[in-house]
């Protein structure tokens, strides 16, 4: 078949180029640029903005190179991704090639990359536990089978070593990885542990390192979500692991401004929301068909800004890492009423009672820092904040299972506390409290 | 207009949800078009018209698409319809559940497990047959809003009305009472002109033109939502607006859960608009397992849901409200009080100012176009009271500000904009304090309650004074504080937590009833009014407000206790017998 060809950009930008008229091209659909003379093949690019008389494109591989007369060959249709039970164990990129230097892939065939909505009739409510071993999830904000739920982190926090932690323990048949922006030693240290934990046969890896193109960057989520949905689709229970969707948004934020769009919020795009919610809405229990669940990684500097806060808009609740702990205060798990009330009779109250001495107690620890939290019950509760963050806001160590976990909790009320001060029930206090 | 050709365009430019058509002749602001793309007609909104620079013959229209354009070129036909954005109406509104553009998500999943551009199906059944009741005859006068008929829908009566834009009309011809389905006509009516209308079941009418009042009231009378916060301190009536900010993880979507299931009216409209999937998903297939407060009927026989939710095209999350508040008005005009539950009006905002953004409005606070705050307003004054028909509709609107922050624009709008107002605190949040409304910030109601103002006041007051010295405790401790300081701040604490707060889970604690408001308000105020005799004896002031600290922790224990067990009548009016003794501290066994 030949494909048209335009022989002539007028403008190229950061990631960007256009070309002048309209060569017939659709909105994002995909061009294939050339080098003159050669043909050789320089990059893939996506027809984002089109008038009658300019065209422009997202170029995927960078524009660094491009000359006026590189070459633009039509490909008539929007980006899809190959999708191949082969492709299990292997890792690519953020269009869906090979990119750890294995042999090319024979696709079985290419799904659409729009990621159209899921019709919510064929969702099922979420139902099933995703156990994690660590108590600060399983007892306090239990994980569901098909919840789209972030780490929220600072950047120097150990968020990667708890997202690979809850990857490893993960009841999926498949586990895809979504890194974007990178660096290679956490590319490393996710493929180390995937290995090491026996998952990586069942494990695709779509990596962006920092530095490289930010159009990949930019489609990887998408190319990756839309083989998890294939594998869903073909009843597979599937893990995404996103990591970082700050720096997804952040390539989001620079491309809307080569584009000169008007920024709402710190430079991002009015549309952040909406792009965010597009990508985490795909974690869905699909009705006569498999699963996704998204387990994402947010990096910040403060809850406020706008990548965490329209995040926390999105997701089904968040975790948050802060000193290396998983704190209870600001980590939440929308979906555990789904589920916590089929576990133990006194998983619910105990979760609450035990959150609410700690806020409690997290004011007396602000008193006590200007000396006015001298009396016995505030000297009780910072006892038990100590006592709390030490043994159940650590989220690494050896897995405990439910029951012991809540064992664990009655233990530390029981080393603080006169039973009327828990506020839990007489029935309760009865049945567990010696 | 000539409407025997259709009126087209072609596109001249595509930018994400915007574009540009050329045209000759006439465009009409307002009106859809569809937008043929590889075969399938995508629904558009004319949205500006402007001249063509190129050609003095055309004009150009800038309009946004509902639905994703992908594989959109330039030279695409565009088809005018010369009609504004319109919801249809009519029996089989009720338990139906839709996208954002009134096509039926159930129907729609029958063509695929995707919303794929371009599908489409019929807004309401077209073959379900309906029992008609015709209430005219021959030869009546009839004008815009009045009933011809009546078809039972659900328990309701459904009025088969005169679409309210007709004047004075006499009836020509009507059918006995029979089954029939939407397409059929019923009656046939002739206007002033003489021209003859068809009437049929159900009518489409333009979503951005109000349905009118027969006679707009104040609304008086309070709703019952179970919620003790609200209906003591912050209540609403039917007809009344409420604006519920609150940043994410406060506990918004718990508390519209709750009303969803206990807030007392005949119908509940829900506009999941650009929120998760999954929780308008738990409303349609957990809550049709509920049952409604007042019926006993499934829960969802009093819903309808418009779901444009958040990875939805966003051009259609604008009218997804108007969709909502038009059929909101609709069953208002029939006499029934209406819950609208709109989550979340920041969400639609956000849909206008992307659209202004690639329209290159200049921009106005946060880059929300300028007019926001008059186009929130608009939108609440839709709700209302109508003593004409005795119907309501009251408009709960969820906002969801950047950052918490209660300043940004359309959080303060809303605050303008509503009668009462629920305002979600991260610290209460954080404690898991449910629900998380803070009575003293960000919180009010221009609306009666079940109880009365004094003891609303009494109430609030106690609430301040205990927060006051709360704080006073945090920053010089409590050995500065006098014992019966100490003690007022135990009392605030026990209304906090034993009256403020409940179990959204629970199925008694979950929803309280006027008539148990009334016995906890008398509790409540017993406590607020009297001096508690502590035995003071000798002891230090430290063991003394260690021993109120002990004797309310007891209290407050078998408070709560009480709140999830006592029932009946005898078992509820324990409550005010031992807060008596507690305040005399008499030994009590109750």
């Amino acid at each position: 078949m030949i494909r048209k060809e335009i022989n002539r950009i007028s403008e190229v930008g950061k990631a960007l180029i256009s070309v002048e008229g309209n060569p017939g091209v659709a909105l994002n659909h995909v061009v294939e640029l050339l080098e003159a003379g050669t043909n050789q093949s320089l990059s893939f690019a996506k027809a984002i903005n089109i008038t009658e008389d300019s065209t422009r494109f997202q170029v995927f591989n960078g524009t660094q190179g491009l000359s006026t007369q590189t070459k633009i060959r039509m490909h008539e249709v929007p980006l899809t991704a190959g999708f191949s039970y082969n492709m299990l164990g292997r890792s690519f990129d953020g269009i869906g090639d090979v990119a750890d230097g294995g042999p090319e892939i024979i696709f079985d065939k290419y799904v659409s990359t729009r990621l159209d909505t899921l019709n919510p009739t064929v969702r099922l409510v979420p139902k099933q536990p995703l156990w994690t071993g660590i108590p600060m999830i399983d007892v306090f904000n239990t994980l569901v089978k098909s919840q789209k739920i972030p780490i929220f982190a600072g950047p120097t926090e150990p968020y990667n070593r708890l997202l690979s932690q809850i990857a490893q323990g993960a009841q999926a048949d498949v586990i895809i990885f979504a890194g974007i922006g990178l660096k290679f030693d956490e590319y490393h240290y996710f493929k180390e542990q995937l290995s090491q934990s026996g998952n990586i046969d069942k494990t695709i890896m779509f990596t962006h390192l920092a530095g490289d193109s930010q159009i990949k960057g930019l489609m990887l989520p998408d190319v990756a979500l839309s083989v998890s949905r294939e594998f869903a689709d073909q009843g597979k229970d599937v893990l995404v692991l996103l990591t970082d969707m700050t720096n997804w948004s952040n390539i989001l934020r620079n491309v809307a401004n080569y584009q000169d769009q008007i920024p709402s919020l710190q430079g991002y795009p009015g549309s952040l929301y909406s792009e965010l919610a597009k990508r985490y809405e795909v974690a869905a229990d699909i009705e006569g068909a498999g699963s996704i669940t998204i387990i994402g990684a947010t990096t910040l500097e403060s809850l406020e800004d706008p990548v965490p806060d329209n995040t926390g808009y999105i997701t089904e609740g968040q975790f948050f890492l802060d000193n290396g702990k998983l704190k209870l205060a600001r980590s939440l798990s929308r979906l555990k009423q789904q589920v916590n009330d089929t576990t133990r009779d006194d998983h619910r109250p105990i979760m609450t009672a035990m959150a609410s001495l700690l806020a409690d107690a997290e004011k007396a620890y602000e008193a006590a820092e200007v000396g006015a939290a001298n009396d016995t019950f505030s000297q009780k509760l910072l006892r038990y904040r100590e006592d709390f963050i030490a043994n159940m806001e650590e989220p690494f160590g050896e897995p405990i299972e439910l029951e012991a976990a809540l064992d664990k909790c009655w233990d530390i009320l029981k080393r603080h506390f006169e039973p009327t001060e828990t506020g839990l029930s007489k029935k309760l206090i009865e049945q567990y409290w010696n | 207009m000539n409407n025997n050709t259709t009126r087209t365009g072609k596109l001249i430019s595509i930018q994400d949800s915007l574009v540009k058509a050329r045209f000759y002749g006439n465009a009409i602001m307002g009106e859809t078009a569809n937008v043929i793309v590889d075969g399938k007609s995508l629904q558009a909104e004319v949205l500006q018209i402007i001249p063509d620079p190129k050609n003095s013959d055309a004009g150009i229209v800038e309009m946004q698409v509902f639905e994703d354009l992908t594989g959109a070129q330039i030279g695409d036909q565009v088809e005018f319809t010369g009609k504004s954005l319109s919801v249809l109406l009519g029996p089989g509104l009720l338990t139906s559940i839709w996208d954002g553009l009134q096509n039926p998500l159930y129907k729609l999943g029958e063509q695929n497990a995707y919303l794929v551009p371009g599908m489409k199906a019929p807004a309401l059944d077209e073959e379900k047959l309906w029992e008609f009741t015709p209430s005219v005859a021959v030869g009546d006068k009839v004008n815009g809003g009045d009933a011809i008929g009546t078809v039972p829908e659900g328990r309701l009566t459904h009025s088969i009305l005169v679409p309210f834009n007709f004047g004075k009309c006499k009836v020509e011809s009507i059918i006995e009472k029979s089954e029939v389905n939407i397409t059929e006509t019923v009656a046939v009516i002739s206007d002033s002109q003489n021209t003859k209308h068809e009437l049929k079941l159900a009518f489409r009418w333009a979503v951005k033109s109000p349905i009118p009042f027969k006679d707009r009231a104040i609304p008086s009378k309070t709703i019952s939502t179970g919620v003790r916060v609200i209906d003591l301190l912050a209540p609403v009536s039917y007809g009344g607006t409420v604006g519920n900010p609150g940043p994410f993880g406060a506990g918004k979507t718990v508390l519209q859960h709750s009303l969803c299931k206990y807030a007392l009216a005949d119908i509940i409209i829900m506009a999941a608009c650009g929120e998760r999937a999954g929780e308008a998903v738990e409303v349609f297939k957990d809550f049709a397992e509920l049952e409604d407060p007042s019926t006993g009927d499934s829960l969802m026989n009093r819903m309808c849901i418009f779901g444009n939710t958040s990875s939805m095209p966003v051009a259609a999350r604008e009218a997804s409200v108007f969709i909502a508040l038009t059929v909101g008005e609709y069953y208002r005009y029939q006499g029934y009080n209406v819950v609208l539950l709109a989550d979340s009006t920041s969400r639609w905002a956000q849909a206008l100012r992307e659209r202004s953004g690639r329209q290159g409005d200049i921009p106005g606070p946060e880059a929300f176009p300028m007019d926001i705050p008059d186009q929130i307003k608009g939108m609440y004054q839709r709700a209302g009271a109508d003593q004409g028909t005795g119907g309501s509709l009251t408009f709960i609107g969820t906002v969801s500000p950047a950052g918490g922050n209660f300043q940004e624009p359309v959080t303060q709008a809303t605050m303008d904009a509503t009668g009462s107002f629920w305002g979600l605190s991260q610290d209460r949040a954080d404690a898991k304090k449910y629900p998380a409304i803070d009575p003293l910030s960000y919180t009010s109601s221009v609306y009666d309650s079940f109880i009365s103002w004094d003891d609303r006041n009494k109430m609030l007051q106690t609430l301040y004074e205990a927060n006051g010295i709360d704080q006073t405790i945090s920053t010089i401790g409590l050995k500065k504080v006098p014992v019966e300081k100490y003690v007022l701040y135990q009392k605030g604490l026990t209304i906090d937590f034993c009256v403020m707060q409940q179990n959204a889970f629970h199925k008694l604690d979950a929803c309280t009833r006027p008539e148990r408001l009334i016995v906890i308000n008398e509790a409540v105020q017993k406590l607020i009014d009297s001096t508690i005799n502590f035995a003071q004896d000798d002891k230090e002031d430290e063991e003394v407000k260690e021993m109120v600290k002990a004797k309310f922790d007891e209290l407050r224990q078998w408070w709560k206790d009480w709140n999830l067990s006592a029932q009946s009548i005898d078992e509820m009016a324990v409550l005010p017998k031992k807060v008596e003794q507690f305040i005399f501290q008499e030994e009590y066994t109750l």
